[in-house]
């Protein structure tokens, strides 16, 4: 029981839920408790008597925890349940307590469950089921020997506790879905999967201040795409910051605060297709708001409410939670309010200028200028990983000194050229590529694939340009083969976890539901119709007959079943008639005492049939006549 | 015992309850956050207790129970006989169960009867009273496997043993002395061929012993006894009649003092011939008295005073305790 509670604590240290500090000190004192018994000593660490005294100290000292030290009612109660923990076996050496400590280890396992929402807390309630299974065989086994004063050897558990484990844990999977998401609209629960908190896009680009940022694989978004839409929108761009006017020294997003989108019965209209349109869902969860859609969506539903804004060009949602989007992109779509495009408003050099004008020559069109512009970059510059330690570095140097530099240095110099060459141009904010799961379908989008690109007015619509090295861009790094696969099959896990475990609720039992309501209809439909089929080959007639003679066997069979009915049955039908309820382990001698001291007629009555049921069934000589004699003058008494 | 003294076919333990509270309090703590690592908890603990009941009733529900054969067997003291327990089963092991019945001693505990296999244990039975008794059914219960239930299912058996009178401790065999050794004498025939007394026929009489004008004048067979055949013999005679205020319990007495007459004077080698209302019971040196003992066993009281013929030196069982007849 010691380690059991001891295990149950484990997880706590990955949730923070409660200090560090506490949790090593809880696991100490069991751990000196566990070494006494261990050599055949009493688990008293602490005498039991001064261990009162604290405990009864401790009553106030909970107050000062959750008001000064912790701050927190839930972790001054998890304090509180691990001195409980501490207390009991201590206790115990005067006062039979198994009960309750197993009720204080179960505590400490909510407690430890209920901060986890990381997969490997699966494995973790099932060794503790295992464990707490083995205790309670053992419990069990003690208070039945206990109960009859007398004792035998150690009941083997441990094959028994895996037997049950595996059975206990089928019927909580089948169980699972079914239990009630009615989730309190006050208290709301944890959050899921998909990283809530910032990726490293930010609300402005500032050169002048170094950045970095570190590998991070958590999944902001998972997208799935047939595989013509495969082929014309990969590699994928989620855009979710325009960053549009160069001010202050740092290019910035234009807010204008919250505007409707046109909305055509539940679709959201975002833009105009010229092309075809091609689907894609994405499973993302709304980053204070923001929706990172992929570059050329025109069309949105699977959201009840969205905003163009705060910037321009972004959108933004109030839904909460996880969020299943589908959207409609085409390769031409063109925005549903054409506004001026303006320049970005960066200070152009001399230096700059003559660069620019070399690269487009005499090139007139804005996108062939901008394609001059991206082969330039990407032929003659370099990529430089983001470095906290590299000092920070103005876009004029980047593009006439340094020639290398990170993402944003490349797309906001491609703006910058474009701008000295009178095209107007943006930077736009996301996240690149992400990677296809071959298990699953779907692209997994991490907040490591953070990246930025340019995108061009061409007079009638914005056209996507990345100077940034192709073989640099996030997510092109050459990747061993088998790691890849463990990759894959990691994160199929964990969106398997995610989305079908740790973010299942209401919406989903309602279509759990829904999808077996319709196999089952179909199936019914199916069976109809074959039953039909059956009934043409029978043919109408013949049909009819066999419809007769299929009423009259069960008929048969239900006379036969009454007939079989057996005589306990029987009588103990007679006696609940009277008032009498004739459980399985009584018997009819108790059953006709019970009779007589309710209606002491009656049972004078039923006592010779009693005594003939007795003699049938007890007397090794069943005698049918005898049987049928006891049935009928049964039926009489009803009568 | 009071474990097992409950109403109905099963109840929550303490430790049944603790864990069915502590799943409500997280059933209520995962509705409310919808923090489906509780339900998690939830699921697996509801399954748990699910499978606890499934367990331990279809356990129960396969099992079967048979007796061995019970001989002589006397009421107030222990006998052992084997108990068999047969699960039936096909997926469940029992374990842990505890068998009570009135006719057992005490509770019997059974480690584990494996699934489709059947177990023979020796166990000790106790009958209280004399008589007829059934044993119909035992009760059976089990913790297993979580001990969160304590279930009880009655097992049904056919078994019906005669349980012999209770025979008296030896303080009150005083009483019997007249059947030891040379204190008999007085009593008891010399050893010649001339007619010593009479008693009632019993099966194996040689007919050539018939007194048959006794026997004409009373309406059966009436036999001689010689002084030789009365040398190492004794004529119990027990009268059943049930004087009205008398209780059941005295009679239930009377009857163990003629038993423990019996049964000593059998175990010292007398022939003991048994007189009854309606039969006459008879065992000769090296003959076991298990006829006289189950006759003793199931004589029912007489609520009428019955003729019988009580001779010289018959020792007579009445509601007023043993009386030689020559007293009488």
């Amino acid at each position: 029981m010691l380690l059991l509670a001891m295990f149950a604590a484990v997880p706590l240290y990955f949730t923070f839920a409660i200090s560090t500090g506490a949790l090593i000190l809880f696991h100490v004192v069991l751990s000196l408790i566990v070494l006494r018994v261990a050599f055949g000593r009493t688990p008293e660490l602490v005498p039991a008597r001064l261990m009162r005294w604290v405990a009864m100290f401790y009553v106030l000292f909970y107050v000062v925890d959750a008001a000064v030290l912790s701050r927190s009612a839930i972790a001054a109660s998890t304090h509180l349940v691990l001195f409980i923990a501490v207390y009991q076996p201590i206790e115990s050496v005067h006062r039979q307590n198994h009960a309750q400590r197993l009720l204080t280890t179960a505590l400490i396992f909510i407690a430890s469950i209920a901060t986890s929402t990381h997969i490997t807390i699966v494995l973790f309630v099932l060794v503790f089921a295992f464990f707490v299974f083995r205790q309670l065989m053992h419990v069990s086994h003690e208070e039945t020997v206990r109960s009859i004063g007398h004792g035998y050897g150690e009941a083997p558990v441990g094959r028994a506790a895996v037997f049950y484990l595996a059975g206990a844990t089928v019927i909580g999977a089948l169980l699972f879905p079914l239990l009630p998401r009615l989730r309190n609209p006050v208290i709301r629960g944890f959050m899921g999967p998909l990283a809530g908190s910032s990726t490293s896009l930010r609300e402005t680009i500032n050169f002048n201040e170094g950045r970095a940022t570190v590998g991070d694989a958590t999944v902001v978004a998972r997208v799935w795409m047939d595989r013509e839409t495969r082929d014309t929108f990969t590699p994928l761009r989620l855009r979710g910051m325009i960053y549009d006017t160069y001010e202050g020294g740092e290019w910035r997003q234009t807010f204008r605060g919250l505007r409707a989108v046109n909305q055509d019965g539940t679709t959201f209209v975002v833009g105009r297709a010229t092309g075809v349109g091609s689907p894609a869902i994405v499973e993302m969860r709304a980053q204070r708001g923001k929706v990172y859609l992929p570059s050329a969506t025109f069309a949105i539903s699977g959201l009840s409410t969205l905003y163009e804004g705060p910037a321009r060009e972004t959108y933004y949602t109030y839904d909460d939670g996880p969020l299943t989007i589908a959207v409609r992109m085409s390769s031409d779509t063109e925005p549903t309010r054409l506004a001026r495009a303006k320049m970005s408003g960066y200070p152009i050099s001399p230096a700059v200028e003559t660069l620019a004008r070399t690269i487009v020559g005499t090139e007139q069109r804005p996108e062939k200028k901008a394609e001059l512009i991206e082969r330039y970059l990407v032929t003659n510059f370099r990529y430089v990983p983001n470095d906290q330690a590299a000092p920070a570095m103005s876009l004029e140097r980047f593009l006439l000194v340094e020639r290398g530099g990170h993402c944003e240095y490349f797309a906001a110099g491609m703006v910058a050229l474009l701008n000295a060459v009178g095209v107007p141009a943006r930077i736009a904010g996301g996240f690149y590529g992400g990677q296809l799961n071959p298990l699953t379908g779907y692209y997994a989008v991490r907040r490591e694939d953070a990246h930025a690109w340019t995108e061009v007015w061409t007079g009638a619509r914005w056209m996507t340009f990345d100077s940034t090295p192709p073989s640099l861009r996030p997510g092109a790094a050459p990747e061993n083969a088998v790691r890849f696969y463990l990759a894959a099959v990691g994160d199929s896990l964990t969106f398997f976890w995610d989305r079908y475990v740790l973010t299942f609720g209401l919406g989903d039992q309602i279509s759990l539901f829904e999808d077996l309501a319709m196999l089952a209809s179909t199936a019914m439909e199916s069976m109809s119709e074959r039953l039909r089929a059956d009934v043409r080959t029978v043919g109408a007639g013949g049909f009819g007959k066999f419809l007769v003679l299929v009423v009259a066997a069960g008929v048969v069979l239900i006379l036969l079943q009454r007939r079989r009915r057996r005589l306990f049955d029987v009588l103990a039908a007679y006696l609940a008639a009277q008032g009498i309820s004739v459980g399985p382990a009584m018997t009819m001698e108790e059953a006709l005492r019970a009779l007589r001291e309710e209606h002491p007629e009656a049972a004078e009555e039923l006592e010779p049939l009693i005594a003939m049921y007795e003699q049938e069934t007890f007397g090794g000589r069943p005698d049918r006549a005898r049987a049928r004699a006891i049935k009928r003058k049964l039926a009489e008494l009803r009568t | 015992m009071s474990d097992f003294e409950f109403k109905g076919v099963v109840r929550f333990t303490r430790i049944g309850t603790i864990y069915l509270i502590t799943t409500l309090i997280l059933a209520i703590s995962a509705i409310n956050t919808g923090n489906n690592a509780l339900y998690i908890g939830v699921s697996l603990m509801l399954g748990s207790l699910l499978l606890s009941g499934l367990a331990s009733k279809g356990g129960l529900k396969h099992l079967h129970a048979g007796v061995g054969a019970l001989d002589d067997v006397w009421a107030g003291r222990p006998v052992r006989a084997t108990l068999t327990l047969r699960n039936d089963s096909r997926l469940w092991n029992v374990r842990d169960v505890v068998l009570t019945s009135e006719a057992l001693a005490e509770p019997v505990l059974i480690p584990v009867v494996p699934r489709r296999q059947s177990i023979t244990i020796e166990a000790t039975f106790l009958f209280r009273k004399r008589g007829l008794a059934h044993v119909n059914a035992i009760d059976s219960y089990t913790r297993y496997p979580f001990g969160f239930f304590l279930k009880k299912r009655r097992l049904r058996l056919t078994g019906e043993v005669v349980v012999y009178p209770r025979l008296l401790a030896d303080a009150t065999t005083d009483r019997f002395r007249a059947t030891h050794g040379e204190q008999t004498t007085a009593n008891r025939p010399g050893i010649s061929s001339e007619i010593h007394s009479f008693r009632e026929y019993s099966r194996g009489d040689s007919l050539r012993h018939v007194h048959w004008k006794k026997s004409a004048s009373l309406g059966r067979w009436i036999m001689k006894q010689t002084d030789a055949e009365s040398a190492k013999s004794v004529h119990v005679v027990v009268d059943p009649y049930l004087p009205k205020g008398a209780s059941e319990e005295s009679f239930d007495e009377m009857v163990s003092e003629a038993t423990t007459f019996v049964y000593h004077a059998a175990r010292d080698g007398f022939d003991v011939t048994m007189s009854l209302p309606r039969a006459t019971y008879r065992t000769r040196e090296g003959e076991a008295a298990s006829p006289l003992f189950r006759a003793l066993a199931l004589i029912e009281p007489a609520f009428e005073p019955v003729h019988q013929v009580v001779e010289r030196n018959t020792a007579l069982f009445t509601m007023g305790g043993r009386r030689d007849a020559k007293s009488a």
